[in-house]
């Protein structure tokens, strides 16, 4: 089960609102390379997990993904507390987005594709999974890249720097769980048995 | 894996096997006893092992946290968070598991503190206190949450 901490993980204080910053940077909230994506993918995967090293990673990374989703809404929050109509107004991209969802935090890419499980996967192999977590750490990390290229608040950049440092880590991690998974396959074919599902096959050798 | 028996290679460098299976991704394996930055300076680089931080170009060079209970207990958090991750790929690293336990309780500890002066960090907790103040303002989000008082 979850239990609720009345805490972030990592400070966020936005000094100054600003519409135009969470416009893009709702992306990492419900976009497809976002943390709802990442939190979704990891806590499914970890069902179809046949061993403890992956299902405790898969556990610990994917509750991580949770607080850092909880850190991007709220950067959003506080990038459009306090906005006034003219505000609003002299942002189109932010006033597209206020249409629908006022100062409110939706799950959306920039672009303003909701957010949307096709853009994350959970294969029940898992060879294919862990594979598409590094893939998806790297996704996250380019995101952040992008948002240090379009964002100059100094407030919003320390907390975004933290966010794409934790994506680094959890590549590492997702890379040596790979490798603890790859050695406990058949050393002449590890594509040999998907561990998960050919549990009869596996026991006669 | 197969750690310790290979020669140490620098703190950013990190394990792989002399021969591998074709067809299959590789991770340098983080060695053990790697180098870390003290639990402030942890949470302000995002990570507590100073051979995983890779910033970009743009960043600065690292995050200002702000002073109080509340960013002592959120770094001390940070680092038993960090090192379960690292110990869910090192379990049978013993040194990393006792400073994992000796962080552990000092979060404990520090968690005390912060609900003594803040009021509850879980709705549970509440039943510590004299009223129901699981409500009360500001919640985590709001900026008010972190400026200094």
């Amino acid at each position: 089960m979850f239990i609720y901490e009345k805490k972030l993980q990592f400070p966020v204080k936005i000094a100054t609102p600003n519409p135009k910053l969470a416009a893009f940077i709702i992306s990492q909230y419900g976009g497809p390379d976002g943390e709802l994506g990442a939190s979704m993918r990891y806590l499914s995967q970890r069902y179809a997990m046949p061993y403890a090293e992956a299902k405790g990673l898969l556990t610990d990374i994917g509750t991580e993904e949770l607080g850092h989703l909880e850190m991007v809404a709220a950067i959003v929050h506080q990038l459009t507390r306090n906005l006034t109509d003219e505000q609003v107004k002299a942002d189109p991209a932010f006033a597209s987005y206020f249409v629908d969802h006022t100062a409110g935090v939706y799950p959306t890419a920039a672009s303003g594709f909701p957010w949307t499980a096709a853009s994350m996967q959970s294969t029940g192999d898992v060879i294919a999974d862990l594979t598409e977590d590094m893939a998806a750490e790297q996704k996250a990390r380019k995101t952040y890249d992008n948002i240090l290229r379009l964002s100059d608040d100094p407030d919003v950049n320390n907390v975004i720097r933290f966010l794409r440092e934790r994506e680094i880590v959890h590549y590492q991690r997702f890379g040596e769980c790979l490798r603890m998974v790859q050695e406990k396959q058949d050393q002449k074919n590890v594509y040999l048995y998907n561990p998960a599902f050919d549990k009869n096959r596996m026991a006669k050798g | 894996m197969e750690n310790g028996s290979i020669t140490r290679c620098g703190d950013k460098s990190g394990t792989l096997p002399s021969c591998a299976p074709l067809a299959t991704g590789y991770v340098p394996f983080q060695q053990k006893d790697p180098q870390r930055y003290d639990q402030r300076d942890a949470l302000s680089n995002g990570t507590l092992f100073p051979g995983l931080n890779l910033p970009f170009h743009l960043a600065v060079p690292g995050s200002k946290v702000p002073a109080g209970n509340r960013a002592d207990l959120q770094a001390l958090c940070f680092v038993v968070a960090e090192l379960g991750l690292y110990l869910d790929t090192h379990p049978d690293d013993a040194e990393a598991f006792a400073l994992f336990k000796q962080f552990s309780k000092m979060a404990k500890e520090a968690k005390a503190d912060v609900e003594k002066a803040n009021g509850p960090l879980t709705q549970k907790n509440t039943a510590d206190f004299d009223k129901y103040c699981w409500l009360k303002d500001p919640w985590p989000w709001n900026y008010e949450e972190n400026e200094v008082k």
